[in-house]
């Protein structure tokens, strides 16, 4: 009798994709949050980042006064909290959420836009990784770079001395750059700030060029500390002590 | 090995929605100029497999056989296509058929689409023209606002776009770029544009037009040639220059 009893939902089959859901859910703010986030603050802090660092071209002593200014910054921890590590956390995590609900499928279909959301996707999560290991190395534990800004050249020396660090420096900078020049240019296709064919294209370049650029000044600075004489830290720091805050 | 005188299908076979799947090999005798659906046709007329059994015939959605109506679009060797557009000469062998992964399985290669229609729905995908009196001729196109929208009105709602689109999956019920391309289309029509604000609210629900991460197979595998890339930073333009005027207006 219940074999005939229900004819509604007589098979356990799949649903497949449900219909667009107008006016439900808060997907639409969050998305597009993630997507601003990564221009504004964490694309902008990416390009004062680089450009601070480097200082470094110009020896020892500019790169101490630059992180002098910066750690004199009013609010500085404020400044860093909101404008720097939320933001980051919040563009990582989203973006791996993202990533989790996304189906890649390049083996059916290689084709360059394909290979992009996924490089956008493995430069994200490769960046992300870097980042906490590189804020807990310089930020967070050693020499307290915001109160001894005549340390912070010898500190980064220091975390080059283990060739291990200087390939993941080198790794994390390459997709810092790649993720940052590809996401302007998604920023301005999905935002329609570049509707045509010819002017995503014409953009397409430009971003190749900030990208390259990113990773070209990235280079300069790294053989800055690489090739400067091994600073020493400033005398009575110790650097076994640990900052989590100050 | 099938010889230059024959063709070699494997057919992914369904027999309902809840059945579990199983590849069949079927080999025909090759003839020139022949294609997906017309080699379908012959298995229908003789539905014996590769090894001489004879089975059930493959069933299948066409129509048209000239890629204007948009039922026969599956899965040729991975890659979401129409099957009457599908020459035989161009394909590796064996051919494999098999229905769209991400839409419902009916039987065999037909699969259930519906969700498009709901979403054409959604987005309220038509010209606003009912009334109780005769309203006249409607406002004239100029012919720049024609040459933009004859391409866009070419969707034959294949939705080959959305299956081979990463971010359409039940994860996050992504509208998809048919959909997107057809707001753009009504947008720009003077009658149709009287809904554009609520084809843009629409495509700010969950599942709508952010979830794109323009990936651009929509584009390349659109059997129609749809500028879909085109229509989603488009129609995404106007979603966000709505969205933030909202934040002000309301």
């Amino acid at each position: 009798m219940s074999a005939t009893a229900s004819p509604s939902a007589p098979f356990d089959v799949d649903e497949g994709v449900s219909p667009l859901r107008a006016g439900q859910g808060h997907s639409f703010l969050l998305r597009r949050i993630h997507s601003l986030s990564g221009i504004i603050p964490v694309g902008a802090f990416l390009v004062e980042h680089f450009i601070s660092n480097a200082f470094a071209t110009r020896g020892p002593g500019a790169y101490a006064k630059q992180v002098e200014l910066l750690s004199g910054f009013p609010f500085v921890v404020g400044l860093e909290l909101f404008g720097i590590w939320l933001p980051i956390l919040y563009h990582a995590l989203y973006g791996f959420y993202i990533w989790y609900r996304g189906e890649s499928n390049v083996a059916e279909y290689p084709w360059t836009g394909n290979w992009m959301y996924n490089s956008q996707r493995w430069t994200g999560a490769i960046a992300f990784f870097y980042m906490v290991w590189h804020t807990w190395h310089l930020r967070f534990s050693g020499i307290h770079i915001l109160s001894h800004p005549a340390s912070a050249f010898g500190k980064v020396q220091l975390e080059f001395q283990n060739p291990l660090a200087v390939a993941f420096y080198a790794l994390g900078i390459f997709c810092a750059s790649w993720h940052f020049a590809y996401g302007l240019w998604l920023f301005a296709a999905k935002w329609g700030i570049t509707t045509g064919d010819a002017a995503r294209r014409r953009f397409g370049y430009v971003c190749f060029a900030v990208g390259l650029l990113f990773m070209l000044v990235g280079a300069v600075t790294m053989y800055s500390f690489l090739s400067t004489p091994l600073q020493r830290l400033e005398p009575g720091v110790s650097g076994a002590e640990s900052f989590v805050m100050k | 090995m099938g010889n230059s005188k024959t063709v070699r299908f494997k057919i992914k076979r369904q027999a309902s929605p809840a059945a579990k799947s199983y590849w069949e090999e079927f080999e025909l005798p090759r003839h020139s100029g022949m294609n997906v659906i017309s080699s379908l046709m012959e298995i229908a007329g003789n539905p014996v497999t590769r090894d001489g059994r004879t089975t059930t015939p493959v069933t299948y959605d066409s129509n048209c056989l000239e890629e204007i109506c948009g039922s026969c679009a599956m899965l040729i060797n991975g890659k979401a296509r129409m099957a009457c557009s599908a020459l035989v000469d161009k394909l590796d062998q064996p051919i494999r058929l098999e229905p769209f992964s991400k839409f419902p399985v009916v039987r065999d290669l037909a699969v259930d689409r519906s969700v498009l229609f709901e979403n054409l729905k959604a987005v309220k995908a038509w010209v606003p023209i009912d009334g109780s009196y005769d309203l006249g001729p409607g406002p004239r196109l100029t012919m720049q606002d024609q040459e933009a929208a004859y391409p866009l009105s070419r969707c034959i709602s294949c939705c080959c776009c959305m299956e081979a689109c990463p971010q359409f999956n039940e994860e996050t019920n992504f509208v998809g770029a048919a959909a997107i391309s057809q707001v753009r289309l009504f947008n720009t029509h003077p009658t149709g544009s009287a809904l554009k604000r609520e084809r843009l609210s629409a495509l700010m629900g969950d599942g709508g037009i952010h979830e794109c991460g323009y990936a651009q197979n929509c584009v390349e595998v659109c059997p129609k040639d749809i500028p879909l890339t085109r229509s989603i930073a488009e129609v995404g333009g106007a979603v966000m220059k709505q969205a933030i005027g909202d934040l002000f207006r309301k």
